[in-house]
């Protein structure tokens, strides 16, 4: 069986979990593992991989300090070739969706992205992903071909302990220019509101069932007699109804209060995976098919309008006694 | 500054059940109600933004049926200026490549400085097209994009990349791109009823594979990276404690759980 | 300029007003907002000011309650002309996020609420309804016209759920439309949104006269003066319900047997008392319910002081502070030691009851659509 690349994701100094997960997941699916890390001076990332993989190609250059999607394409595209791998995974996240459709393009290489399961059929990986926002599991069957590229979604595999020592072979820049027509300026945090709810021990969530503006004091009024601060989905957020700092998912923040009661959210994978973590989680939508109920350990399945003034009352009673 | 914005037509499935067909390949969508792709429909208010700031020509492109007609003139009657349909029955079954190989055929005969897509669509969620379609076009890319500043019209942009945790990635980018609009980045208008007629009079380009000179080869299912072999109900974990009975008494439950675990 | 924007003083008979004023005196939202009507009416004289007055955020404050109208001394519409400034902003796309997003759910799922249109009929899924077939040839006497908030809204639903209770008590012939139901776009039109409007005019009329049926019942007031006023070629004639509710009791094929005892009063809904007169049938139907005793409000009947519910207001916030027309109509209710608001329309249900929990009197003071109180006392 060929090798299977993994490509090392990392950001200002943390090398970010997924590769970990993808590391792990790789080696189960047969073939020696290639952790491939482009970066400047991230020796550290190359040792860490070097604990889940069989072998670590790094190329360290300055060229590589920031993400950018021509340059790792260019040297993804170069160590490729030299090297022959069958499979080439990445993480299914904003680096990798700006990286792998053009990666996969100039090559060749049939990709599917957001994949939340594979299997090996030789060389060929049979993927699963979901389709409609979750609500079905597509299987799929690829082209055949030499290569074969997938994003993994988060937390498809799991993360182990080190088990490995692989070589880390450092390796020529095959790059030999850097491009000027796609240039990294800066990063910039989101903006830092009243309340970090990365620090709270107790969260209200509230998604797009709250529906409008104007219903946002019946959660208010819960998360004051919980003494909760108040967390949102995307949808809430792009509708501007609760700062983006409030945000919880893969593009907001990420959570692990005491509580976390949701209130009105479907439960769409970007939202839960910024969640799951949690303690105990509590949620409250009028769908029973909402997959929200498939990770929560409460459930009300009921019109939000109608049980959370409930709640509020019977928590105050609670407290009152 | 000449603009081109994809946009797909798709089912509303976010408060619908998703029941799958007799051929297991597919979805039974006689009962879904059908609208733009929720990130088209923010890619359409960036163009028509930035041509009302810098004046230009907005090209509105869709694959699909003569339905697709329907989101093109709401693109259209936002400020759209010219548009056109890829239709041909070769382009079915075709996942991300396919569809921005067809996108593609269809923009190289344009002139543009900016082509915008939605960052993905609501029922494949591939999130594929705005990268390919940049690679084919042989132009830069970037995808996720939330907020767009241009500073010189037809030659850079400078661009954020909404990037997990909120973070936010500033790049400068070189014209002519491709730019995968995510969500949020604005507040798309309205296009009322009226000028949606209106819009009905503008002419809508219809071309086929064979217009755009693709092979039937490299379209549609044969000219995709993977087919789909069927569709399942999703697994679903351990399922919630749900709490059964009136408000007053679900409420009352989950009152008294809260109070005996400590959190309130 | 399009020719609405052109023959504007024509169109709403601008030159015909004397600036008396009567418009701004009698109208409730003047009481919490900037709203005056009168200036509207001499400032949309000049057509070149129109684009420039129509973005004044107080156009949106007014419910179109028609108070302004039926004071009028020259029998002028001043609320159409507000509408008609919506109008302008409505063409230019600049509208509220929540007023786009119910328009275009109308558009796409015949209901501004946002609901599949497949959940439509999910409000009667245990009732065992017959949905009417278009072109039967057996004739139905009454098709049933159930308002999109009574279909989704599930404390209206219950309201949609006491009136099938009702008709099978009184052994009436009735059926429903099922989810080929669209909305009436009486609220569509009063958001400015004409063209949509028209099509719903357009599709309700052709797929209204496709059924075999004596006559349509509406739930909704809003529902019923749209059908019954502003669409063009019903075969059949329109009634609320609480008329064909009347007729029931009044006929004799409807007991009530139950008897409750409480103080009920009656608000008058603007779209069924100010603008189509129905001020008997509901007082009628409510002190038929043994046991009730009957208390008016202080402002009623022609003088009932409007629930800001009407006029697209179910989605556009006014940024008035001060106290709304709803929380002062529950205290007049509890002044009056009222134990039932009774009602006969969803949004005077809705924003009534909100209301009551604003006001912390929601354990002493029911809000309740006639058809709930019947149906209790059945």
């Amino acid at each position: 069986m060929k090798d299977i690349f993994v490509l090392i994701e990392h950001r200002r100094g943390e090398m970010r979990d997924v590769s970990v997960e993808m590391l792990c997941g790789a080696g189960k699916l047969g073939g020696t593992v290639v952790a491939v890390l482009l970066g400047k001076d991230v020796d550290a990332f190359a040792d860490k991989a070097a604990g889940y993989a069989d072998k670590v190609l790094y190329v360290n250059d300055a060229m590589f300090e920031n993400y950018n999607s021509e340059l790792y394409q260019k040297a993804l595209s170069a160590l490729i070739k030299e090297h022959g791998p069958g499979l080439v995974l990445m993480g299914n996240t904003a680096q990798g969706v700006d990286l792998a459709p053009a990666l996969a393009v100039e090559l060749g290489a049939p990709l599917v992205t957001d994949v939340t399961a594979v299997e090996m059929d030789g060389d060929k990986p049979k993927p699963t992903r979901t389709f409609y926002g979750g609500k079905l599991d597509a299987h799929l069957a690829m082209k055949d071909a030499d290569l074969y590229i997938l994003t993994i979604r988060e937390a498809t595999f799991q993360a182990e302990d080190p088990s490995k020592s692989g070589e880390i072979v450092k390796v020529d820049n095959p790059v030999s220019e850097d491009v000027a027509y796609r240039k990294f300026v800066e990063y910039v945090e989101p903006e830092v509101g009243d309340v970090d709810i990365t620090q709270s021990t107790l969260l209200v969530g509230v998604g797009r069932g709250i529906r409008e503006d104007k219903n946002m004091p019946v959660v208010e009024e819960l998360a004051q007699a919980i003494g909760a601060d108040l967390a949102a989905s995307r949808a809430v957020v792009d509708a501007g109804w609760l700062p983006s700092d409030r945000q919880v998912g893969i593009s907001g923040k990420t959570v692990k209060p005491k509580l976390y009661l949701a209130v009105g959210i479907s439960g769409a994978f970007q939202h839960v995976t910024g969640m799951k973590g949690s303690e105990v989680i509590v949620a409250i939508n009028k769908d029973p098919d909402a997959p929200i109920f498939g990770i929560a350990d409460y459930g009300i399945v009921d019109d939000l309008f109608k049980v959370v003034p409930k709640l509020v009352e019977k928590i105050k009673e609670l407290k009152g006694a | 500054m000449n603009m081109v914005v994809c946009v797909k037509r798709v089912p509303d499935t976010s408060e619908s059940e998703v029941h799958i067909d007799a051929s297991g390949k597919d979805i039974d969508k006689s009962r879904l109600s059908f609208g733009i792709n929720e990130c088209d429909n923010y890619a359409v208010e960036e163009a028509i933004q930035i041509k009302e700031r810098l004046e230009g020509n907005v090209t509105v492109i869709s694959l699909g049926g003569k339905d697709s007609d329907e989101v093109i003139r709401m693109a259209l009657a936002k400020g759209g200026d010219d548009a056109i349909r890829l239709e041909d029955d070769a382009f079915a079954g075709g996942d991300a490549l396919a569809v921005a190989k067809a996108l593609a055929g269809a923009v190289k005969g344009l002139e543009y400085d900016i082509v915008f897509t939605g960052a993905l669509t609501d029922d494949d969620g591939y999130a594929a097209v705005p990268v390919a379609l940049a690679e084919l076009l042989g132009v830069p890319h970037a995808t996720y994009v939330k907020k767009v500043e241009i500073l010189e019209p037809g030659k850079k942009a400078k661009v954020g990349r909404e990037l997990e945790g909120g973070l936010m990635e500033f790049l400068e980018i070189d014209m002519p791109c491709v730019l995968g609009i995510q969500t949020g980045i604005n507040e798309p208008r309205y296009a009322s009823f009226k000028g949606i007629k209106q819009a009905a009079k503008k002419e809508i380009a219809v071309k086929s594979a064979a217009d755009l000179g693709l092979d039937a080869a490299d379209i549609g299912e044969a000219g995709s990276w993977a087919v789909l072999e069927q569709f399942t109900p999703p697994v679903v974990g351990e399922m919630a404690e749900i709490l059964e009975g009136e408000p007053d008494e679900t409420a009352a439950k989950l009152a008294g759980i809260l109070k005996e675990k400590g959190l309130v | 300029m399009c020719a609405e924007e052109l023959d504007f003083v024509e169109k709403y008979d601008l030159l015909g007003c004397i600036q008396c004023g009567r418009c701004t005196g009698g109208c409730p939202v003047a009481l919490r907002t900037d709203l005056r009507v009168r200036c509207f009416m001499y400032d949309t004289q000049n057509e070149e000011r129109l684009e420039e007055i129509s973005e004044k955020p107080e156009i949106w404050d007014c419910t179109t309650c028609y108070t302004c109208a039926a004071r009028c001394p020259k029998g002028l519409e001043p609320l159409e002309v507000l509408i008609g400034l919506r109008s302008l902003q409505i063409e230019e796309g600049k509208v509220q996020p929540t007023v786009r997003d119910a328009l275009e759910s109308i558009f796409k799922d015949g209901n501004p609420w946002g609901s599949p249109r497949a959940k439509r009929l999910d409000w009667a899924s245990d009732l065992d309804v017959k949905v009417l077939e278009p072109e039967a040839e057996e004739t139905t006497d009454v098709l049933l016209f159930i308002c999109c908030t009574d279909c989704y809204d599930p404390r209206v639903m219950k309201v949609a759920q006491a009136l099938i209770k009702v008709l099978n008590a009184a052994g009436v012939d009735y059926g429903l439309i099922g989810e080929d139901e669209s909305c009436c776009g009486s609220e569509v039109r009063r958001l400015g949104e004409e063209g949509l409007f028209e099509m719903c005019d357009e599709e309700n009329v052709e797929l209204l006269n496709s059924f075999n049926v004596n006559r349509i019942v509406a739930i909704s007031p809003h529902c019923y003066n749209t059908l019954k006023k502003e669409y063009h070629g019903l075969k059949v004639p329109v009634l609320h319900y609480t008329e064909l509710v009347a007729e029931l009791l009044e006929e004799g094929k409807l007991e009530i047997p139950k008897e409750i005892a409480k103080v009920v009063t009656y608000h008058d809904p603007c779209f069924l008392g100010k603008q189509n007169d129905i001020y008997d049938e509901p007082r009628y139907i409510i002190t038929r319910i043994p046991g009730v005793e009957f208390k008016e409000f202080d402002r009623c009947r022609e003088r009932s002081l409007c629930c800001e519910g009407g006029g697209g207001k179910m989605w556009v916030e006014s940024e008035s502070k001060e106290e709304r027309l709803a929380e002062i109509r529950i205290e007049d209710a509890k002044e009056m030691g009222a134990q039932v608001v009774a009602v006969a329309c969803p949004f005077c249900l809705l924003t009534l009851e909100d209301a009551t929990k604003v006001k912390g009197v929601e354990e002493e003071m029911q809000v309740m659509d006639i058809l709930e109180l019947l149906a209790e006392a059945l």
